[in-house]
Parts: C-alpha cells; structure tokens; sequence
C-alpha cells in the first residue's frame, strides 16, 4: 500500500507537468514546450507538491497538539492571521524576506488566542476551538480588507497576493520552502514517538515523561512556520491539513512516524491534483485560484466529520 | 527502589487547602488513601506525581521531586489518573507499549519493549482485544487497558486514581489482587473500604484536606471510618457495613 501511494504521487507529479492549457507530449515536445516544461510546469507543481506537504504535515501536528480532528491552519484561524501578518508587511513595504517572518508572528499570536480560548480546566474543547477559530478568520478578514481600502498604494500587490495560488513560481522560493518542509518535518519526525503520547490526556503524556508543555510549544511553532511560510508564498489555501491526515490515519494507523510521513505525502498528491484541475478546468487557458477546489473538497470533508463525529463534539 | 517523604506538603486552590505534615513511605508498601469525595485524595496524588505545584517538600530517596527532570520521573513513578482519555483509533497494543517510552531514550521501541507488552496484556486479560481500537472498548475495558500501560512503565512507585473504577467485580478482584502481590510501593485512592482493607496495608485518612490518620490494617477501626466519611461504620475486619448516621 505504501509502494503503491509512492507510485501513485511520481506518476501524478509526472503527469500533472504534461496537462495544463496545452498538453506536452513529452517524446515529441518543441523546444518551446520543452522551456515551458522546463521553466513553468516543473518548478509550478514541485512547488504545488511542497505546499500541499507543508499544509498535510502542519495539519497532521495540528490536529494532534490540540486533540481536536477538525483542526487545520484554517480552522485553528492559524492561516488568517498568519495572511494578515503577510498583507501588513506587504502594505507597509517591508522587505520580502521579512513577510514570512510577520505572518509567522502573527500566526503564532492567532494560534495562541485560539488555544488559551478554548482550553478549561486543563481540557481543550474541541466546539469552542473551532468557534475561536471562526472568530480569528472574521476578525482577521476585517483588519486585511481595512488594509486594502487604508493602503491604497500596495492595492494591487495585496489583493494579487490574497488570490492565492501558484500563478508566479520561481526556483528560489521553491528551495525555500523545500528548506522549511525538510527542517520541519525533521524536527516532528525526531519526535514522533512523544507526539504520540499527546494523544492521550495531559497528565498521562507527562507521566510517561513528555514535557508537554516543551512539546507543545515545538509542535505549534514548527507547524505554523509551515503555514506562515505556505501563506507567505500563495495565500490561504484552506483545508488541504483537515482532509489528509485523516486519510493517512483511515490507511496507515495513528502512529505518528507514519501519519506525519503520509500526511505530507498524501498533502503534496493532493495539492498537485487540485492545481492541475484548476489550471485545466476553465476551457481557453484560464485558471481558477487553486483554493477555491481546496475549500470545496475540504468543505464537504468537513461537514462529513462533523456528521459521522456530531455527539463526540458536542459533548467534547 | 525509592522511598517517598513528605514534609510540611500545603496546597490551596479557592476555598479548599491540603496539608499533610509528616508522611513516609517505603519501598515496597501498598498505601490506600481514603476519604469522602473532596477531602484531597486525588490532589495529594498529583502533588505527589508532580502535576500540581505546591510548597513543602516531596522527597524521593532524598530527591526533591522538582529538580528530578520530567524524563526521569517517568523511570521513578507511574500514574493512572481517575479520567484517562485518548485521541485518534491506536490499537490496545499501541495504548500498552506507550508505557515503555521512559525506557526507549528517544529510539523505537525495542523488541524487549514488545515482549513486556505482551506480557502484561496477558497479565491483564486482555491478549484477545490487542489489535482493537481504544476507542472502540467498554469502560472497564479500556480502564485495564489503561492499568497494563501504567504496570508496563516499571516504575518502582505506582499511583493509581480508583483503579477500579467501570470494573467489575472479578476483573476488580484480579487487578487488586495482582497489585497486592507486586515488589512496587503502590499509592492509590479507593473509595471501596472493603477491598482497601483487604488488598492494602497502610492507610492514609484524608478530611477535609487533612490527614486525619495514618494506621495499619489493624489500627484500621469503624471508630476512624465513621469520623473519616461521617456516617456510621460497624463491623471488623472482613467487612464494615454501613448506615446512615
């Protein structure tokens, strides 16, 4: 089954980088194919392949840390404020490097205020999480859309920003998140056997030895770097760490060393598929922002867990 | 193994406080904490484990329990807290092996590790649920499940919050009985007096916060029990009847 899935992933990053407005046949391409290709197709669904990893294993760390199945960057309201803390930096001018760093900064204050909400008693309620995370969205949305009417001058830049997408990929920011994916998921995997732990209550992980306090605060700091730094480079695509961590789990069990190996993967196969849908979906060469496909299918998911999961959530 | 003094222990939360003065414990002994509900048996063993912070010292083999690192503590003493819980479908097996992770230093489990698993699976009656999912077990079921984790840690002092709670009544006699015959101390709150009485051998009486008394089995007398619980408690020593006062 593993094999398989790995099979499946190489022969759809293949694929996917021959579909698009014209389709390439590879055996007998032009050398302006061959440059599209080369240039545009490759680094576009390498780079669609390492956001999706980074959405799945942030979405996999997530879920975990705050015992809640319904816990993604978007729904923890992690992805908003990270979003805001990217279009401030923009409309304020501050050099692109930096904008990574504002959203990390902001998405770790959102994710913070999430969390101390919806934590009583020791005891993280799953209904109140999801609530606080509502209300970071709405509030979050608000203070961008008074950033886009108070700074007219970074209008454009802000709004191209917010469509989210993969429409400007390059080779450096490419290396840039494969760098961020690679330390990230380094950092969970050394400590996959104590993510486990956190499955269970507090003071049980902690009498087995986890600091979970220390761990938490790895895992939250570690996963909404992944979101900033996905955010800071294509805008809030939502729902991608909601839907896989639970098909890798639903696949290959709940042990972390393999669900955070296989959200990741099961992420990038994800993302791939939904952006070569959304560059070939509209006839004429247009191209639907890849998180409209995302919200959908991610939407839909959600509203099944909420279904098959209704009495456990609202008795928390 | 390790001994267990405690001096001067004080805790206050709202309008309740804890206050133990004196207690130790040594290696080996099985301690029953009884008292009616709220009287602090359940916030002295999170004192103990180290999960709420209060003053006074707690002293393992002459170590203060806040400078033992979290890492370690797990290799000293284990904990089955009153309401244990587990996120996401892990299989009774994975739920038992979690009690070898002290032992692991960051690495996999060993094969060791799965072999003591096994072991106490069998101990506790529970080889033919291995490969269930957690969630999907009864009360009681998932409470053994539980203890065997808590039993596969090894540690040479064992807290146990109403080990026998959703038991019935064999797996409940099978369990205290197991305990009796273990070499670890073992500390744990019972709200049943017969079968304390029966399976422990020492006895801390909490009220109201305070350690009323601190007796032996047979300094163990419906006098003490009446004034613990505040009904009226005749009987010996192989069971205690009770009534309303």
């Amino acid at each position: 089954m593993k094999k398989l899935l790995i099979i499946i992933f190489l022969f759809t990053l293949s694929v996917s980088c021959l579909i698009g407005s014209t389709a390439i046949n590879p055996l007998d391409a032009s050398p302006v194919e061959r440059d599209i290709l080369l240039s545009l197709r490759l680094p576009r669904v390498l780079f669609s392949a390492v956001i999706g990893a980074m959405l799945g294993l942030s979405g996999s760390v997530y879920q975990l840390t705050l015992k809640n199945p319904l816990a993604d960057s978007f729904t923890t309201g992690a992805a908003s404020s990270s979003a805001l803390g990217a279009v401030l930096a923009i409309a304020f001018g501050l050099p692109l490097p930096l904008v990574p760093l504002t959203a990390l900064i902001t998405g770790l204050l959102g994710l913070m205020t999430v969390y101390r909400l919806s934590k009583t008693n020791g005891v993280i309620n799953p209904v109140t999480m999801i609530l606080a995370g509502v209300v970071m969205n709405i509030v979050a949305s608000s203070v961008i859309s008074f950033a886009k009417y108070f700074f007219e001058d970074s209008l454009s830049s802000i709004v191209f920003w917010l469509m989210g997408g993969f429409f400007v990929v390059d080779w450096s920011k490419l290396l840039l998140c494969t760098t961020v994916l690679v330390i990230a998921y380094l950092l969970f995997a050394g400590r996959a056997l104590q993510l486990n732990l956190l499955a269970l209550d507090e003071h049980s992980a902690q009498s087995l030895g986890v600091n979970v306090d220390r761990l938490r605060t790895i895992a939250f700091v570690g996963a909404t770097a992944l979101v900033a730094v996905a955010v800071s480079h294509t805008g809030i695509i939502g729902f991608v760490g909601l839907i896989v961590p639970h098909v890798a789990r639903s696949l290959f069990g709940s042990d972390m060393k393999q669900n955070l190996f296989f959200s990741s993967l099961l992420g990038a196969l994800l993302l791939i598929l939904a952006d070569t849908a959304s560059r070939s979906i509209i006839p004429g060469g247009a191209e639907l922002p890849v998180g409209i496909i995302t919200s959908l299918l991610g939407g839909v998911f959600f509203l099944y867990l909420l279904q098959t999961r209704r009495e456990r959530f609202w008795h928390g | 193994m390790a001994e267990l003094l405690i001096e001067n222990l004080n805790f206050r939360r709202g309008d309740f406080q804890l206050q133990l003065d004196h207690v130790k414990i040594t290696p080996g002994e099985k301690v029953a904490i009884l008292g009616e509900n709220g009287s602090g048996k359940s916030t002295f063993l999170h004192l103990l484990s180290g999960m709420l912070l209060g003053h006074g010292e707690i002293l393992y083999s002459g170590r203060d329990l806040h400078q033992i690192p979290v890492a370690e503590r797990a290799r000293l003493f284990s904990l089955l807290t009153q309401f244990s819980y587990l996120i996401f479908p892990f299989s009774v097996e994975e739920v038992v092996l979690f009690g070898r992770f002290p032992h692991t230093q960051g690495n996999s489990f060993s094969e060791t590790d799965k072999e003591l698993s096994e072991q106490q699976l069998k101990k506790l009656d529970l080889l033919h649920l291995r490969n269930r999912q957690f969630s999907q077990l009864s009360g009681g079921e998932k409470r053994r499940v539980m203890l065997a984790r808590v039993l596969n840690q090894q540690a040479p002092i064992i807290y146990l919050d109403e080990p026998n709670a959703s038991l019935d009544i064999r797996h409940t006699l099978e369990i205290f009985e197991l305990l009796s015959n273990r070499d670890e101390t073992v500390i744990s709150p019972v709200h049943d007096i017969n079968l304390a009485e029966r399976f422990f051998e020492r006895f801390l009486l909490l009220k109201q916060g305070s350690l009323l008394a601190d007796v032996s089995r047979e300094q163990l007398t419906p006098e003490l029990l009446t004034e613990t619980y505040d009904v009226q408690v005749t009987g010996g020593t192989a069971a205690f009847t009770f009534s309303q006062l």
